[in-house]
């Protein structure tokens, strides 16, 4: 069975194999330089089988965002949680050509309802490089509140924190 | 489009080669932070050790083909990690084999590579397999023997340096 999410101009989906010229080209990018990318095209593509893989070990992960009546996918956002994160993140990450659409936006608010209601979490995060302004205007439309306390999930890479209120289960 | 994906699971005399699972990920990350891990270009930070396994899932995904967790029969106890590697801007898929200290001097490296080398060309009918090792990876390089391998030609990583080509004999065929 393949679950979805559906928002009113968005398909979210399990991502595929299908999808992985696309996946690869962004963390191939300098544009995703923020987002754990710009990586070359060898740990490009070991960064994109561990993306497929998280949903298998983990049972979740980043939905492929699609538009509805065109399954090519046109970012990755949603629940991820990696063994050594410090708490439970909802990310994302539009590839070139579909900013500018508030899709993160429409898919991060589903991501979040779903991470809150089938996974159960209360504290989530949105783990932002300091020079992402985009990415922080985003978790500020998204109700997240700078925590300037919460840990980071690498030392040495500077790393702002942006937290979800927490809502009732 | 479905997702759904099987990937086979092998048995041979004392070992099932199956799925890598979350519990699969202390033993994993003992691995590639240890000094064991240096013939695969580590040893690693313990971080990265669930994006890796996470990859080798995903790599079944991508290529249809794909490295198994090792595993007591019996127990379950993870042993490490073989199969066929076949990353990004890698000459040909491989055999790898990264075996974890519990299960060193058993032979079970060798078990599992031959389960793995008998799944290439008996089920996947493939013409060749090789394996891609270090010029000081001695471990490995008598693997490569006793499995009757040949040293070919070379390959240069731009992370990993200068990989020996080793192919693998084809049982009842030529190598």
């Amino acid at each position: 069975m393949t679950m979805t999410l559906q928002t009113e101009r968005l398909v979210l989906r399990q991502p595929h194999g299908g999808d992985a010229d696309a996946i690869i080209a962004y963390y191939n990018t300098e544009r995703s330089q923020y987002t754990g990318g710009n990586l070359g095209r060898f740990n490009a593509w070991k960064q994109t089988a561990a993306m497929l893989g998280h949903w298998d070990i983990a049972g979740y992960g980043l939905w492929a965002v699609t538009a509805r009546g065109n399954d090519d996918i046109l970012g990755l956002v949603g629940p991820f949680y990696p063994a050594g994160w410090p708490e439970t993140e909802v990310g994302w990450v539009v590839f070139e050509g579909s900013e500018g659409k508030g899709y993160a936006f429409e898919a991060a608010k589903a991501a979040l309802a779903d991470a809150r209601s089938r996974l159960g979490w209360r504290d989530i995060v949105h783990y932002i490089a300091p020079e992402n302004a985009r990415s922080i205007k985003l978790a500020e439309r998204l109700g997240a509140v700078r925590d300037p306390d919460a840990a980071t999930p690498k030392p040495d890479d500077p790393c702002l924190v942006y937290r979800q209120p927490k809502v009732a289960a | 489009m479905s997702v759904d994906f099987r990937i086979p699971e092998l048995e041979t005399e004392r070992l099932r080669l199956r799925l890598p699972r979350m519990d699969d990920l202390p033993a994993h990350e003992d691995f590639r932070a240890s000094p064991r891990s240096k013939g695969v270009g580590g040893p690693f930070d313990r971080p990265s050790s669930f994006a890796h396994l996470s990859g080798i899932i995903g790599q079944w995904q991508l290529r249809g083909y794909g490295r198994w967790m090792v595993a007591d029969k019996v127990t379950d106890e993870p042993f490490g990690v073989v199969g066929i590697y076949h990353p990004a801007d890698w000459p040909e898929p491989e055999i790898g084999w990264s075996i974890y200290a519990n299960a060193e001097g058993r032979g079970i490296a060798h078990e599992a590579a031959l389960a793995t080398r008998d799944y290439v060309y008996d089920t996947l009918g493939w013409d060749r397999i090789v394996s891609l090792i270090m010029a000081d990876n001695d471990r490995s390089i008598r693997l490569a023997h006793r499995m009757g391998c040949t040293k070919t030609t070379a390959f240069v990583h731009p992370e990993l340096g200068h990989l020996d080509i080793w192919v693998h004999a084809k049982p009842g065929g030529t190598a």
